[in-house]
């Protein structure tokens, strides 16, 4: 993809309108982080889609994160170390870039 | 010293919001005490016992209101860490 | 611990409302046990229908409404100040109940706290 395409991001990386994300965005963001986007991370990719859809904002921090994601799909899912494995360093950032969302406010 | 139930620590002036505030949310075993523009309350009615009404000293003698007050109710900064210490809770409005 | 913080600032005029709802959303991140109470022009703040697209922010009722989501216990709102506001319960954002404001509310909490 040429850099036309690419929407505008900041120097963290994440877009700066959420509104230009797609799913093949998604992809090529998910790649520099160096993550094959697999059915466990769009599932979670499309729930902080929707919740920012839903609320207008990110998940303010890894914590809350994480907590979104256990009311959505339960204790299974929504604990660190799954989040972790799918989307390494700190998850929230991390999901919220690839999903095209703000940073996280209180992510350090 | 009474005790008290909840302190509450005013420093807004009788025209802000949180003062009205404030002055709802006191109940019969509360005490207040007046600080920075708070202290202004001590010429308006209040509907609260003197004993449980007290106003940081500086903050009066700032604004020229210390003969406004008795001296039981005017506070030093000593006095208010030991009203502090007699709540079991304090809320900072 | 229970902690209650009160917004009484009206929503988009000014941030104190905002860093009030980050330190809720903050101490429910940890577990604490946190309810919200409006009161004053602050129930302005629980109005349906709110759209702030046009002034660049984002809708305080949308972010409010992720507070269940993150653990938030509840959200309250003073009577006095929704009949001000000509604020019924139809007019209020579902997860909000109506409350009196006074001494017995605040001591049932062992902390209570403003933002600004």
């Amino acid at each position: 993809m040429t850099d036309t395409l690419m929407p505008e991001r900041n120097n963290e990386g994440f877009l700066e309108n959420a509104e230009h994300w797609s799913p093949k965005v998604a992809e090529i963001i998910a790649r520099d982080d160096g993550i094959d986007l697999l059915k466990n991370h769009w599932e979670i990719i499309s729930f902080l889609r929707e919740f920012y859809k839903q609320h207008e904002m990110s998940p303010p921090s890894n914590r809350l994160f994480v907590k979104a994601v256990k009311e959505a799909f339960g204790e299974a899912k929504g604990n660190s170390i799954y989040l972790m494995q799918l989307f390494p360093g700190t998850p929230a950032k991390t999901a919220c870039r690839i999903a095209g969302l703000p940073r996280p406010t209180n992510c350090l | 010293m009474t005790r008290f139930k909840t302190l509450h620590i005013l420093n807004k002036p009788p025209e802000h919001a949180r003062y009205r505030l404030c002055l709802s949310a006191i109940g019969p075993q509360d005490g207040l005490l007046l600080t920075e523009n708070g202290v202004l309350a001590i010429t308006q009615p209040l509907a609260i016992n003197k004993e449980r009404c007290f106003a940081l000293a500086p903050d009066l003698e700032a604004r020229g209101l210390l003969s406004h007050v008795s001296s039981d109710q005017i506070a030093s900064f000593d006095d208010m860490v030991d009203l502090t210490a007699l709540a079991e809770n304090v809320i900072s409005w | 611990m229970s902690t209650l913080i009160i917004i009484d600032q009206p929503p988009y005029g000014s941030w104190e409302g905002r860093e009030a709802l980050d330190m809720a959303f903050s101490l429910a991140a940890f577990d604490q046990p946190v309810s919200l109470l409006f009161c004053g022009a602050g129930v302005n703040w629980l109005r349906k229908g709110q759209d702030a697209t046009t002034i660049q922010q984002k809708s305080v009722e949308r972010n409010l409404a992720a507070a269940p989501v993150f653990g938030v216990e509840a959200l309250l709102a003073d009577n006095k100040a929704c009949d001000h506001y000509g604020l019924t319960e139809e007019d209020l954002l579902d997860p909000v109940s109506i409350t009196d404001f006074g001494p017995e509310l605040t001591s049932r909490f062992d902390h209570v706290a403003f933002a600004g």
